[in-house]
C-alpha cells in the first residue's frame, strides 16, 4: 500500500506522528483507516474534479469555437458565460427520459454506463502530481489502455440497443474506429516504455525532468515522431473531430446517441470530454515531462504538490486547447480514409518508431539526442 | 477483509453472469454476460496477485474479442431460425429448446460429479504451499521468464498470432467478383 | 486468504458451463462464446495452482499464452462463422453438415 496516495502522505513525519498518537489514544491500528479515508477523499476530489473538467470543457468549446469564428460564445450564463454548463447539466437532468418502443432495455441502460466506468476508472492512475496520484501501479500504464477500451463496448451496444438503423451503423463505426485506433497508441506507448522500461507512470515521469530537452519527446526522432501519432490517434479514439463520423451531426444524426435523451445522453457526452482530459493527460504524462518542476525543485515534499499539480493541469490543458482548435479547423474524414489513415498510415509509423527506439536504444545506450549533443 | 470483498465480488460476478449466459435467448445479451464473467475472472486473477494477467485478460478479451464477437454476431444476423434439415416434429430454434437444455443440464451435472469424484484423490495429494507468498508485482518477472525459459512458446505464439491474422482476413473475403 | 479448492470450484463451475452452453445452443456464435468460458476456466486453474501450490510464475505464463490462443482461435472462428453466413444465409449448427463447399 505504500505507491497509493495514502502511501504518499505517510512518508511525512507530521502525519506518522499523528496516526500514531491516534492509534494509541483509541485502541485500533489507525493506518488501514488512514489509507481508506485518503483513498475515498482523493476518489471524489478526483471525480468531482474531472465533472467539473468535462463540463467546463463543454463551455471552453463553445467559447474557442466562438472565438475562432470570430463571434462571442455564450456570455448569459455567470460571468463571461462560465456557468453555462451548470445550465445545460440542469437542462439535461430535467429532459423526459424516453426510450423507444423496439429498443433493448437493459442494454439501452447499459450502455452509457459502461462508457463512463470506461472513462472513469482511468482516473486511479493518472499522474496529477506525485503525491495526488490514487495510487501508482507497477502496470499503470496497461492498465489504463485495457481499461479505455471498455468504452468501444459501449459504444457499440449504445448504437445496437437504439434498435435505429442510423444508431446501428453510427455504433458500428464507432466500434470498428475505436478498436483500430488502439493499435497506434499502444505501440505508441509501447516505444516510450521501451525507454523507460517501467509500465508506472511515476517511474516514466521521474525519468524526465522538468527542463524540455529532457522530456521524451525530445529524446530522439522516433520519439518526436511517435508523440504526433500518439496524439493523432488518442483523439480518433475519443471519436473527436474531425474522426466524429459516428457522432456527426449531418450525417447520422448524432449516430450512436441519437435515441439517448437527458442525463442518459449527458453521460455520454461527458465520457467523451472526459476521455480527451486523459488523453491528453497520458500524452504529457508519458512524452512532455508530466508534473515535473525544473530542476527537480522541492522533490518529494509537501509544498511542491500544487506547483506540480498546476504545471500538469497547465500542460494539460494547452492540449485539451490544441483539441477543441483542431476541431474547428480541419474538415471531417470520410469513413474510408478513416480506415486508411489508421491501417496504411498510422500503424507501419507507430511500428517503425518502435523498431527505431529499439535501434537508439542499442546503438547510443539510451542518450538522448541532447547528450549526445552535448557530450 | 479487503481481498474478501474482491474475492466474493469477483466471484458472484462470475458465476452470475455464467449462470445468467446459460439462461438467456438472446444472443447479444449472452455476450454480455460473457463480458460480465471476464471482468469477473480479471477480479479473481487480481485476488491471486496475478495484476499483469488479469490487465492483459481485460485488455484482449474485453478490447478485443468481445467486440469482435458482437460485430460478427452483426454481420450474421443472429435472428431466430430453425434447421430446414430436421423433420417438423424436430424444429431447434437458433438457441436451442428444452430438450437440448435438459440433455445439456444432464451431461453438465454427470461431467461434474464425475470429474470431482475423479479428481478428488489428485486433489487431497497436492501439497499446498505453508505460506503464500505476499503480493509482489509480477510485471518484471514475467518478462524476464517470456525471454529467457519461455522464449519457444513466445515466438511460436507470434508465429500463431500472425497465420490467424492473415487466415482470417483471408477466409472471410468475399470472393472476387461478387457483390458490391 | 480463500482456499485452493474455492478457485478450483469456481473453475470447474464455468467449465461445467461452458460445456452445457456449447451443448444447448444451436448458434454457432453462442458456441464459440460457451469455448472461451472453458478456456479462461482452465487459465483460471493455472494461476491458482501457481500461487498456491508452486511459488513461481509458470502459471502466469500458461494462462498469458491461453489467452494469446483463445483470442486466435476466436477470430479464426469468426472469420469460418462469416463465410459460412455467406454461404448459407444462416448461422444454425443443424446446417453444418457437409464436408464440402
Amino acid at each position: 500500500m505504500e505507491n497509493t496516495i495514502g502511501g504518499f502522505f505517510l512518508k511525512f513525519d507530521f502525519i506518522k506522528n499523528a496516526i500514531a498518537s491516534g492509534s494509541s489514544a483509541i485502541g485500533f491500528d489507525l493506518t488501514m483507516l488512514f489509507y481508506i479515508m485518503m483513498f475515498l477523499v482523493g476518489a471524489v476530489a478526483i471525480t468531482a474534479l474531472l465533472a467539473t473538467v468535462g463540463g467546463l470543457g463543454t463551455y471552453a468549446e463553445r467559447k474557442i469555437s466562438a472565438d475562432i469564428q470570430a463571434r462571442i460564445g455564450p456570455n448569459r450564463v455567470g460571468p463571461f458565460g462560465i456557468l453555462q454548463f451548470l445550465a445545460d447539466g440542469i437542462k439535461m437532468m430535467t429532459k423526459e427520459d424516453i426510450m423507444p418502443s423496439g429498443a433493448d432495455k437493459f442494454l439501452f441502460y447499459l450502455a452509457p454506463f459502461l462508457c463512463i466506468f470506461g472513462v472513469f476508472s482511468t482516473f486511479a492512475v493518472i499522474p496529477f502530481s506525485e503525491g495526488l496520484q490514487l495510487t501508482n501501479l507497477d502496470i499503470g500504464i496497461f492498465y489504463l489502455i485495457a481499461i479505455a477500451s471498455l468504452v468501444g463496448v459501449g459504444i457499440f451496444l449504445g448504437g445496437y440497443a437504439s434498435n435505429s438503423k442510423w444508431s446501428l451503423l453510427g455504433g458500428m463505426r464507432g466500434a470498428a474506429q475505436i478498436i483500430s485506433y488502439e493499435i497506434p497508441v499502444t505501440i505508441s506507448i509501447m516505444s516510450i516504455v521501451l525507454l523507460s522500461g517501467t509500465l508506472s507512470f511515476t517511474e516514466v515521469i521521474n525519468m524526465q525532468s522538468g527542463f524540455p530537452h529532457n522530456w521524451f519527446i525530445f529524446h530522439n526522432p522516433f520519439t518526436f515522431i511517435g508523440f504526433f501519432v500518439l496524439f493523432i490517434a488518442g483523439l480518433a479514439e475519443t471519436n473527436r473531430a474531425p474522426f466524429d463520423l459516428p457522432e456527426a451531426e449531418s450525417e447520422l444524426v448524432s449516430g450512436y446517441h441519437t435515441e439517448y435523451t437527458g442525463i442518459r445522453f449527458g453521460l455520454f457526452a461527458l465520457a467523451e470530454y472526459i476521455e480527451i482530459f486523459v488523453v491528453s493527460g497520458v500524452s504529457v504524462s508519458l512524452f512532455l515531462g508530466g508534473y515535473n518542476l525544473p530542476g527537480h525543485f522541492l522533490h518529494g515534499t509537501l509544498g511542491a504538490q500544487p506547483l506540480q499539480f498546476a504545471i500538469f493541469m497547465g500542460k494539460t490543458f494547452f492540449l485539451y486547447y490544441v483539441v477543441i482548435w483542431i476541431r474547428w479547423t480541419f474538415p471531417r474524414l470520410r469513413a474510408d480514409h478513416l480506415m486508411t489513415i489508421c491501417w496504411k498510415y498510422l500503424t507501419p509509423i507507430a511500428i517503425f518508431n518502435l523498431i527505431g527506439c529499439a535501434f537508439w536504444m542499442v546503438l547510443f545506450n539510451g542518450k538522448s539526442f541532447y547528450d549526445l549533443l552535448m557530450h | 477483509m479487503y481481498y474478501w470483498i474482491l474475492f466474493l465480488t469477483s466471484a458472484l460476478l462470475t458465476i452470475g453472469s455464467s449462470v445468467l449466459m446459460l439462461w438467456t435467448k438472446n444472443l447479444i445479451h449472452s455476450c454480455i454476460f460473457l463480458l460480465g464473467s471476464l471482468i469477473g475472472i480479471a477480479g479473481l486473477y487480481l485476488s491471486l496477485g496475478a495484476d499483469f494477467v488479469a490487465v492483459t485478460q481485460i485488455m484482449v478479451y474485453v478490447g478485443g474479442i468481445v467486440i469482435l464477437m458482437l460485430f460478427a454476431m452483426m454481420l450474421t444476423g443472429g435472428k431466430d431460425f430453425v434447421s430446414k434439415r430436421q423433420k417438423i416434429l424436430d424444429l431447434i430454434p437458433l438457441m436451442g429448446n428444452k430438450k437440448s437444455l435438459i440433455w445439456a443440464s444432464l451431461v453438465a451435472f454427470v461431467f461434474l460429479l464425475s470429474q470431482a469424484l475423479l479428481l478428488m484423490k489428485i486433489f487431497s495429494s497436492v501439497k499446498v504451499l505453508d505460506e503464500v507468498s505476499a503480493y509482489s508485482p509480477s510485471v518484471e518477472k514475467i518478462g524476464e521468464l517470456l525471454i529467457t525459459s519461455h522464449e519457444l512458446a513466445f515466438e511460436l505464439s507470434s508465429v500463431l498470432l500472425l497465420g490467424a491474422l492473415v487466415g482470417a482476413a483471408i477466409i472471410a473475403r468475399p470472393k472476387k467478383g461478387r457483390g458490391n | 486468504m480463500a482456499p485452493l479448492s474455492a478457485y478450483l470450484s469456481i473453475s470447474a463451475f464455468l467449465f461445467v458451463t461452458g460445456l452445457a452452453i456449447m451443448i444447448y445452443r444451436k448458434n454457432i456464435i453462442a458456441i464459440l462464446l460457451g469455448i472461451e468460458l472453458i478456456l479462461n476456466s482452465a487459465a483460471l486453474n493455472f494461476v491458482a495452482y501457481s500461487k498456491y501450490v508452486t511459488g513461481d510464475l509458470d502459471g502466469h505464463i500458461f494462462s498469458l499464452f491461453i489467452i494469446v490462443v483463445a483470442a486466435a482461435e476466436a477470430a479464426v472462428g469468426l472469420a469460418i462463422v462469416i463465410r459460412f453466413f455467406q454461404l448459407k444465409e444462416t448461422i444454425h449448427i443443424d446446417e453444418a453438415i457437409e464436408l464440402r463447399n
